[in-house]
This record gives structure tokens, sequence and C-alpha cells, in this order.
């Protein structure tokens, strides 16, 4: 019992046995995985190893097949998503996923007023709600010169930071990044990930990240595991990873 | 606030008909206005918004008729009663998106005409209700009436213009833009579509208390599917993204209607050309068209001030 208390308090996302299968298509077979609180991890493996498709089982955008999802010591697997993202997960998209019809300024506020739990209000005009949290967040994200562009007419950098803007409104004690810095020149990478430090340093906000840009890897996780057909292979700090041999087999090769 | 003085000055300068044609204007203009928080705010085409109409017109009309009530209490009566079947019927549409959504706003559309169209002993069937008159101190003239109109569509628009800029109208744009992201916002979808449907639904149902005493009776027609696409042609030519669009295209598909059909019995098919002309030649309706050519009369969003119609 004590050890479950301890472990509740150590861990902010703790998973076991995690199963999820497409029909006949096996996408995780048995995956278990905790992450400290206030850490910064990354889950790397090659394309199709599931990173994505674990992102989706936390975040209830899949059902679950099998296992345990425990957030803050809570079981969440199989909630409905806007109960996660309101316990406390938000989430940044691959493949952004923004209001296109809506200016960058108005997609932010969105966030923020979800946050708020003022959406139900229908007297006020919305323009006078939020303004100077929405101006924070747009100026901490870099993306107040552009405040009052339709989101969908964004270059696809600024929509990545867009989508780690409308993660970063719902004040999330996990914050979960698909590959932050896809699509970014490699300026605006440097910036978006000291951003990300700076939130956890500062915020002690819990990061895990999924990425392809070794530079990125290497450079901000301090734990990392390796995801390959469906469950983790290698686990620990980059450095750990980076001397073992089945992970190097399976996904570093020759590029480290 | 130039279509208002417009509204108040054109019934003394206008033949009588054309005083009856605006307040139907009026009238359609609410009830595709309402239709409009659904379609253009919330993305969903709604096929049954008739049904709340109707059940507004008739809730007024038996009030009136059989228990002799005011019209001014039977007006947020029949708003009450509208909002009701929405609250039942909405809950099960709002489970579903897209095409699905609209055959089965459809089909409890018909199911409540095919309810009034039956029920003899209480809606009259398809005899419909006769006498409502409109209450003493609006007199037997038309345009005590349409003041009437006027002003209570106005107060509806107001509402309507409120809600849509409020927070929840932007929500109900970011679930029309993208639901799935709402949802990882924080956002239970379908509860804030269930309670858009029902707020539409009973403004719609606020036009329909008004047609009534207007036309002095109510039919089951006005809840059949075939009325249902009339706020769909208003909204669609006069524009789904701005505010006032539904309103613009109610003031021009009722004005053809009228028009056309004092020389011809083809309005269906006149009507028709109309529509494909406004699809193939301006997609986002005539004040989309004016927004792309003249900038300065586009709403974006967050700093507009243009209010009532």
């Amino acid at each position: 019992m004590n050890n479950i208390m301890d472990d509740t308090a150590k861990y902010v996302l703790q998973i076991e046995r995690l199963k999820k299968s497409f029909g006949k298509y096996t996408v995780l077979t048995d995956v278990s995985y905790s992450l400290p609180k206030g850490e910064i991890a990354a889950i790397i493996g090659p394309n199709g190893a599931g990173k994505s498709t674990f992102f989706n089982l936390i975040t209830g955008y899949h059902l679950v097949d099998g296992g345990t999802i425990r957030f803050m010591g809570t079981e969440i697997a199989n909630w409905p998503r806007h109960r996660i993202a309101r316990k406390g997960i938000s989430r940044a998209f691959q493949v952004s996923n923004i209001y296109a019809r809506l200016t960058t300024f108005e997609n932010v506020r969105q966030a923020i007023l979800t946050q708020q739990k003022r959406t139900l209000n229908i007297f006020t005009p919305a323009h006078r709600l939020a303004r100077k949290n929405t101006l924070d967040l747009l100026e901490q994200t870099g993306l107040l010169p552009h405040k009052d562009t339709l989101a969908g007419i964004l270059s696809q950098g600024d929509k990545k930071k867009l989508e780690l803007a409308l993660a970063l409104a719902g004040k999330p004690e996990l914050l979960l990044l698909d590959e932050p810095t896809a699509g970014m020149s490699s300026e605006e990478t440097h910036e978006t990930m000291q951003l990300v430090k700076r939130l956890n340093r500062e915020m002690g906000l819990s990061i895990l990240f999924t990425e392809h840009d070794i530079s990125v890897i290497f450079g901000y996780a301090r734990k990392l595991s390796v995801l390959y057909q469906g469950t983790v292979i290698a686990e620990g700090t980059p450095e750990e990873v980076r001397n073992n041999k089945e992970a190097q087999k399976c996904y570093l090769g020759e590029e480290v | 606030m130039i279509l208002f003085l417009l509204a108040v000055i054109l019934p003394y300068i206008v033949p009588v008909f054309w005083v009856h044609v605006l307040t139907e204007i009026l009238i359609m203009g609410l009830f595709a206005a309402s239709f409009n928080m659904i379609f253009g705010y919330m993305g969903q085409l709604t096929f049954g918004h008739a049904a709340y109409y109707g059940v507004g017109a008739y809730t007024t009309g038996l009030l009136m008729v059989k228990a002799n009530v005011p019209l001014l209490v039977c007006l947020p009566l029949s708003m009450l009663s509208a909002g009701l079947c929405a609250a039942v019927l909405g809950y099960f549409c709002v489970k579903l998106r897209g095409i699905y959504f609209a055959i089965l706003t459809m089909a409890f559309g018909q199911l409540v005409y095919y309810i009034i169209f039956q029920w003899y002993t209480f809606t009259g069937g398809d005899n419909g209700l006769q006498g409502i008159v409109p209450p003493a101190f609006l007199g037997k003239a038309a345009n005590p009436y349409y003041f009437f109109t006027l002003i209570v569509v106005a107060i509806g628009m107001i509402a309507l213009w409120i809600i849509s800029e409020s927070p929840f109208g932007y929500t109900m744009r970011a679930i029309r833009d993208n639901a799935e992201r709402t949802e990882f916002i924080g956002i239970n979808i379908q509860r804030y579509m269930h309670l858009n449907f029902i707020i539409a639904a009973m403004f719609a149902g606020l036009a329909g208390a008004l047609w009534g005493p207007f036309n002095r009776s109510v039919a089951p027609d006005l809840c059949n599917w075939q009325h249902s696409g009339m706020p769909v042609f208003m909204a669609v030519m006069g524009g789904p993204f701005n505010f006032l669009g539904p309103l613009i295209g109610s003031a021009i598909y009722t004005m053809l209607m009228a028009f056309v059909t004092s020389f011809t019995e083809y309005w269906p098919m006149v009507s028709g050309i109309v529509i494909i002309v406004v699809v193939l030649v301006m997609p986002g309706g005539l004040l989309g068209l004016l927004g792309d050519k003249l900038p300065f009369l586009r709403q974006n969003g967050s700093d507009t001030k243009e209010t009532n119609g």
C-alpha cells in the first residue's frame, strides 16, 4: 500500500501492459512505461513503431484494448477525450490540428476560455474576455506578430507553434508533443525547444515528446525510451540508450 | 443599423401588399438566422428545422384560439415548447455528424409533421387552425403588425447576435472548424451541440409564433420538410458565414417569390435556377461575394460592431 502511494506521488504517468490492435494488425503488443513528475522524456522509434498510437491511447483518441493508464494516480484509460484534457493532459499534434478559419488570436483565446470554464457564457462578447492571457501566451510562443492572421494560412512552423500554444493554454500537468519541431527551421526548432525546456524548469511541467531529429532528442530529453515493434526495447538516460546494443541495432544504427 | 432604418421607413412608402411581404421577410429572416446557428456557426446541416418553427406556430395558435392567451404571453411559451421539443429530439441528433445528422433531423421533422397532420382533435389535422387574430391593440391594418414583428424580430436577432459573439458562439465556430481539436482542449462537444440545437430551435419557435397571427391561421405544412428547405436556401443565398446573411437571403428569396408568383406559377423552377446560379457563381452567398469585392464589409470576427436587422 505504502509502495503504491509513493509511486503515485513520484510519477505523473504510469502505464502497464498497454495493448492495441487495429483488426489483425497489432500496433502495441505490451507497453509499460512510467514518467516521473517534472521530467522531459522522449519516445523514439522508427516510423510505424507505435509512437503516435501510444499518444492516441493516453489522450483517449483510440480505445485501449488492454492494460492500464494511470495519470496522477487516477486510472484514465478509455475516458472521454475532453475529460482527459480537463484532468490535465494536453497534446500537440504531429500534423497541425488547429482552427483554420479563426485567427491565431481566436484560436488561443478559445483554448484559454475553455480552460477557464467560460465557454458556456452566452452573454459577454468573447472579444472582451481573456485578452491579456491570450496575448501573453502568444508572446511566449512567438506568435504575437501573426495574431490577426487566419490560422489556416500560417507557415508550417507557425502552425506547429500554435499547436503548442493550444496545448499550453489548457494549463496541463503533462504535455504530450508529437514531433513538435517537424516542419520548422533549425532556428525555430531551437526556440521552440528552449521554450519547452523553460516551461519544464520554471513550472515543473512534465513533458513527453516524440521526435525524429537526433539533435533535439539528445539535446533536450533527460529520459529516452525506444519503441520498436509495439514494445519498449530500451530505456534510460540518453547516454545509456546510445550505448545500448539492441537500440543501436533497431533504430539508431549508423546515425550515431 | 441602415437596414433597421430602412425597415422603419419602408412601410410608409410601399403598397400594403409589400408590407405583408416585408413582414414575411422578417419572420423568415429570424427563422433562417436561427437555422444558421446550426448551419453556419456549428457546421451541421439540419433539414428538420421547420419542426420547431411549426411547434412554435402551433403553440401560439392553440393557446390563442383555444384558451385566449394574449399574444405577448404566447411568444415566450412558443420558445419554451420548441426548446423542449429540441431538447428531446436534439439529444439523438447531436450524436451524429454530416449527412447522418441531416437525415435524422429530417426524419424527426417529418415525425412532428405527421403527428400534427393526424391529430385532428387537437391540432385540426390537415385543416390547420383558423381564426388566429392579432390582439386588438394591433388593429386590423398591415402596418401595426409589421412594426410589432419588427420589434420582436429585432430583439430575437440581437439576442442571437450576442450569443454568436459570446464564448459559446466561438465554441460553436471551433466545433465547426475542428471538432476533434475542440475535444482535446477539453470540451464535451455533444453537450455544447445539444445546447446550441435547443437555442436555435427556441428562436425558430419564436419566428413560428409570429406567423400564426400574421397569416390568421397555421397549417401542418409549416413543419414539412419543404419548409425546412427554405432557411437552407436563404442562408446559402445570403451567406452563411455572415450573421446577417440569412436575413438578406430571406429578403431576396421572399421578394423574388412575391414578384415571380405574381405572373407565373412556376416559382419552384425559378427558385431552383436562382439557387443553382448562387451556388455556382457565389459560393459564399451574396454577402460572401460582397465581402470579397469590398473588403471593408467583411466580418472578421473579433472586432465587428454590426448589430441588428
